[in-house]
């Protein structure tokens, strides 16, 4: 018997084996009791409450959401441009400073990027009390570092011999630097930055089920009270702003604007970044802060972890991170390949639509309706939530690839599912597979949302100790958070290069 | 005595494990048009990396103007322009920009960022670029979209625009028809009381050009043969014999 060979493309089925322990524990824990409160939130999809009043109240909460959003984009990137730039090579080449500055940067960088913005949402909210403020300081917080991480990446690009080349003509540093790094920093704004936005307006959301604000408290306050079509107007709400956004933004073209106007948009981001650094400095320092005395309170408290069981929640997270990227990765390709014709594709594309609309923290709510809370509840939310935006990536890269070889495949009479798989789908197999190594570092930051509604891992704890302001244990929670996060982000990192 | 405007004395450079300069001494004078012959890998690029800068040697001592090359200042070192072997220009910019780019030694951070916003002026650079022989309509075309040849000429004009005391080329000639390799070897070649041309524009008096072909040696004075990281010959152009070049080739 031949030896069992693994590629990449039998690596992507294989995680669907995490189905068999998630419907073993959802088939214990299901029950009825939510069913009708079930088809009542699926029918008023279809017919959301629409009056003056909550229009009026939709048109509010959805400017609060595009404030929140726009300006926490707008500051992230230009401070992710910032620390990109300090945190790349390059900066240090030029001007000859010493490399452990770069690494003492990233490892600072790398640690407010493990922590998700809900958490930071939650502690700020915890220190500042509910603050119209705290909303676009939670999303800036980890989101410079992401976008510091991704620019960084892509200056560390530029090639040696060009750097030599600009280096040789003995201009002034800061030119130097600036011409060196003005290239890729660009081409990243334009490929990545304005992305960043639709996930300032998903974070926004999601915080705002938190109470900060914006479009997500209505939503939850309207689940709360079980007013589901209320509940859909605000969601298909959400969804035209995220469509809407898109669709402007497709249509802003950096390369084409005009002089006047880029000159005049520099000029407003300095404006912005100095306003912006100025009112974080005032936020930080002004005298509101509630319980949150002093530093020395952290250091000389007594750590006391006996008290709950740390290492079973740090252990229920992994696994929880673990089982939903089996279905993120798995669960896109088979039901393309199961679905594989003209209607099938476009239920796909609604479907993953609305798991990708439909909050985390909403989704569980909506699952606990006819299951008890567990692992697998919060990993079957997470998993298909993030499925379906590996789907949307997969089916873009499957559709506007060549399709040479699957029109032969198909030619020669190969069924239209072998032809699928062979003529398309392998190609992109190794991409999708390095595309889903970077969402698992997604989903181990987004373990918190769950673990905050759904009762699971050490979100649920961090809940529990900033409720009760034991900062010390705040603290640890942060840090196994950061450590695990730190963790997966190396495995994935070497996942990726060894694919890529 | 003449001091040379550079000099190296028994310089060593060492890559990994094997050594492509071996104790090599030079002295560059002002006016001189040196041609420096080797068959590739003989130490011709890491020879003008060395004085140029970029490359450190590993033993012996680098001077320009007379001074330690650690210890010139960021004005004398923009005394000296590199066409470089595989052009090194930046892509993502317009021929234009990359040509002003030449211009960083001398200009304010100011510049460089209207550089690239694409609103500063771009006279100086176009008036280069003509010299060099590029169409107008190329001037504002991303690099990525212009032919080898042009690609070449924009290298050739962002080192002539920095207006350096120097110039050293790396195989300059590359990607060049033979017209073009004529009219841009003259250009380079341009003696002092020349260099007033008609388009009014500075050309470097002193000149290291790299090369592999023989029948462009007319204009040198001065012709320097390598061979495995060791310079063979260094000789006058009127004393240069077949048997020279049987020793590098």
């Amino acid at each position: 018997m031949n030896k069992l060979k693994l590629n990449s493309s039998s690596i992507i089925f294989l995680p669907i084996l995490v189905c068999i322990p998630i419907a073993y524990e959802l088939f214990i824990n299901f029950h009825i009791g939510g069913i009708e409160l079930f088809k009542e939130f699926i029918i008023s999809a279809l017919n959301p409450k629409i009056n003056n009043e909550i229009i009026f109240s939709l048109v509010k909460r959805l400017n609060e959401t595009i404030f929140i959003a726009f300006f926490s984009w707008l500051i992230s990137i230009i401070f992710g441009v910032i620390f990109g730039i300090l945190s790349s090579e390059v900066f240090y080449k030029i001007l000859n400073l010493p490399i452990f500055l770069k690494r003492f940067l990233n490892l600072f960088l790398t640690f407010i990027r493990s922590i998700h913005e809900i958490i930071w949402g939650l502690i700020l909210m915890q220190i500042y009390g509910i603050n119209f403020s705290i909303g676009i300081i939670a999303i800036c917080i980890p989101y410079v570092a992401i976008n510091a991480k991704v620019f960084s990446e892509q200056i560390e690009n530029i090639n040696l011999k060009t750097i030599e080349s600009i280096k040789q003509i003995n201009g002034i540093k800061s030119s130097t630097l600036i011409t060196l790094v003005w290239a890729p920093v660009i081409e990243t704004f334009k490929n990545f930055g304005l992305y960043r936005l639709e996930c300032a307006i998903r974070s926004t959301a999601v915080l705002g089920l938190f109470g900060v604000g914006g479009i997500g408290t209505s939503i939850f306050l309207s689940f709360q009270t079980l007013n589901f079509r209320e509940l859909w107007t605000y969601l298909w709400g959400l969804a035209f702003l995220i469509i809407i956004s898109k669709e402007l933004l497709k249509k802003f073209n950096l390369s084409k604007t005009s002089k006047k106007f880029l000159t005049s948009f520099v000029i407003a981001l300095f404006c912005i970044s100095l306003f912006s650094l100025s009112f974080f400095v005032y936020f930080i320092f002004n005298k509101n802060a509630i319980p949150f005395n002093s530093i020395n309170n952290l250091l000389i408290s007594n750590f006391n972890f006996i008290s709950y069981d740390f290492l079973k929640l740090l252990l229920e997270t992994i696994v929880l991170c673990l089982l939903s990227t089996g279905i993120a990765i798995s669960f896109p390709p088979i039901f393309i390949l199961i679905l594989n014709n003209k209607i099938g594709i476009t239920i796909i594309r609604i479907i993953s639509f609305l798991f990708r609309l439909i909050p985390t923290p909403v989704l569980i709510l909506i699952l606990l309706m006819f299951n008890d809370p567990s692992i697998s509840l919060a990993a079957i939310t997470l998993g298909l939530h993030n499925a379906a935006i590996t789907s949307k990536l997969l089916l873009a890269n499957l559709y506007n690839q060549d399709n040479k070889q699957y029109i032969a495949m198909k030619s020669l009479g190969v069924e239209r599912r072998s032809s699928w798989l062979f003529g398309l789908f392998i190609k992109q197999a190794n991409s999708y597979l390095a595309y889903c190594a970077y969402r698992s570092d997604i989903i181990i930051r987004e373990t918190a949302i769950l673990g905050v509604i759904g009762s699971v891992g050490l979100g649920w704890q961090l809940q529990e100790s900033l409720s009760s302001f034991a900062w010390e244990e705040v603290i640890v929670i942060l840090f196994a958070y950061s450590s695990i996060a730190i963790i997966g982000e190396l495995i994935n990192g070497k996942i990726k290069s060894n694919l890529t | 005595m003449i001091n040379p405007l550079l000099e190296l004395k028994e310089v060593s450079y060492k890559n990994k494990n094997n050594f492509t300069l071996k104790n090599v001494s030079l002295r560059i004078k002002s006016g001189e048009k040196i041609a420096l012959l080797g068959k590739s890998g003989a130490g011709k690029t890491t020879l003008i990396s060395i004085l140029n800068g970029t490359l450190k040697p590993n033993e012996g001592r680098v001077k320009l103007f007379n001074t330690e090359f650690d210890k010139i200042n960021l004005h004398q070192k923009s005394k000296i322009s590199t066409i470089w072997q595989d052009l090194r220009l930046i892509e993502d910019l317009s021929a234009e920009q990359n040509v002003n780019c030449g211009l960083l030694g001398k200009q304010s951070f100011l510049f460089a960022f209207k550089n690239l916003l694409n609103i500063s002026s771009f006279n100086k650079a176009h008036q280069y670029m003509q010299v060099c022989n590029l169409k107008k309509s190329i001037f504002s075309k991303n690099i990525r979209k212009i032919s080898g040849g042009q690609k070449q000429r924009v290298a050739i004009a962002r080192s002539l625009i920095q207006e350096s005391d120097i110039i050293l080329a790396d195989e300059p000639f590359n990607n060049l028809d033979p017209k073009l390799t004529s009219y841009i070897k003259n250009l380079l070649l341009i003696t002092k009381n020349k260099n007033k041309n008609k388009n009014k524009i500075k050309v470097p008096n002193t000149t290291l050009i790299s090369l592999h072909r023989l029948d462009l040696l007319d204009g040198f004075n001065r012709i320097i043969g390598m061979k495995n990281g060791e310079i063979l010959f260094d000789l006058e152009k009127t004393k240069l014999k077949k048997y020279h070049l049987n020793k590098i080739y």
